[in-house]
């Protein structure tokens, strides 16, 4: 079943283009794109670099939104390319950027490794509540524990999310929604006892603080995350934290 | 041969004009709107402790058709600010788990929302009765 023989229609892509080594800064460069009604334009840009220019720069991997690598500025909103439709986009010409609010490594691909830092910065781990040997057996959960904190496993890490944040576009040390999601996961979990740590790691200006409840990140969210709910209710806690600080036992502290 | 040479692409500063931002400002600019009515309060409280003159002449003022106008502005504001606000607080709690599962945000907001317009018609209530009995 080849997919080529029915691509009779023509989309028009414009691409965000950056060579570091040769542009000054990015410009846009346009690709007529033969397509089918089943194509991504994830497909339609891996046609371009099959095609038309090899030099084309983007990320991909799995092709269908659980590895999140190839998110990008379709059109002006942060969406994964593997799961945007060019049927849904046609027959307007399509504009594609690399995501907002990060810097551009080249064409587009944008720098990761500050929100590597922030996953890495949150304890990314079970800190075991009650210390066990094998030989105790597993720590139990029931459903109702595990459905705490389950959305909030769900996070692709990419990064949709902080390219929709105008708080983050505006101060790049915010910690930011997708990092806060995965603090959740593990605070939520019933498990896990590290919640003081990761709450002393988000409590100052860059941490949650930040946040104004903008929201826009758990609506751009492609798994249902819903960040913008690991952020806030964190507010909460922070804010608790402050002001009972002088109550918790010393030990605690 | 392979340079980088990383490019820092601004915000624009307008983007709270911007969609999807608009709501969000919308929402925000509301709040404005109930500290204004606050404000209208206030001035009414500190009329009465000046004294029967001070306040028959806020009375007067806030009768006019200029204040009646702004009233309302003020009135679909505030209802704008209690129906986002309770459509924000769902995100600011720990999910709530009931019987395992966890309950719809727009079902906490829908909630929320019937109590606080039982509430304001408790109040409106309480208010006419204590009027018509004074």
């Amino acid at each position: 079943m080849s997919d080529v023989m029915v691509r009779s229609k023509t989309i028009e892509l414009r691409i965000l283009r950056y060579r570091p080594a040769s542009d000054a800064e990015p410009v846009f460069a346009t690709y007529q794109v033969p397509y089918s009604d089943d194509m991504s334009v994830l497909q339609a840009l891996q046609s371009i670099k099959d095609t038309q220019d090899g030099s084309l720069s983007f990320r991909w991997s799995c092709r269908m939104a659980v590895c999140g690598s190839c998110g990008m500025m379709i059109n002006g909103d942060p969406k994964l390319a593997c799961n945007t439709f060019l049927r849904d986009l046609a027959p307007k010409a399509v504009t594609i950027e690399p995501l907002q609010n990060f810097p551009i490594e080249r064409d587009l691909v944008v720098t990761v490794g500050d929100f590597v830092k922030k996953i890495e910065s949150i304890y990314p781990y079970i800190v075991p509540k009650v210390a066990k040997s094998i030989e105790d057996g597993a720590y139990l959960q029931t459903p109702g524990q595990m459905a705490a904190y389950e959305s909030f496993a769900d996070c692709i890490n990419c990064m949709l999310c902080y390219a929709a944040c105008p708080q983050f576009g505006a101060n790049p040390d915010f910690i930011g929604p997708g990092a806060m999601a995965l603090l959740q996961r593990y605070n939520g979990d019933s498990r896990d006892g590290g919640q003081q740590r990761r709450l002393d790691s988000i409590s100052d200006e860059d941490g949650v603080w930040s946040c104004t409840a903008v929201g826009i990140c758990s609506e751009v969210c492609p798994k249902q995350v819903d960040p913008a709910n690991a952020v806030n209710q964190n507010k909460t806690k922070s804010a608790f934290d402050f002001f009972l600080r002088f109550l918790r036992p010393k030990a605690a502290q | 041969m392979s340079e980088r040479r990383p490019f820092h692409r601004k915000q624009p500063r307008t983007w709270w004009a911007q969609s999807p931002y608009v709501a969000y400002t919308v929402r925000e600019l509301s709040g404005v709107a109930v500290a204004l009515y606050g404000a209208i309060l206030l001035a009414g409280l500190v009329c009465l402790a000046r004294g029967p003159d001070a306040f028959a002449r806020y009375r007067q003022i806030v009768a006019s058709e200029a204040s009646l106008l702004i009233h309302l502005l003020l009135f679909v504001a505030v209802v704008w600010h209690v129906v986002t606000w309770f459509q924000t607080m769902p995100k600011t709690i720990p999910k709530l788990i009931l019987h395992g599962r966890p309950v719809p945000q727009a079902r906490l907001t829908a909630a929320s929302l019937v109590f606080a317009a039982v509430c304001s018609v408790a109040l409106l209530a309480v208010v006419v009765v204590v009027g018509a009995c004074s």
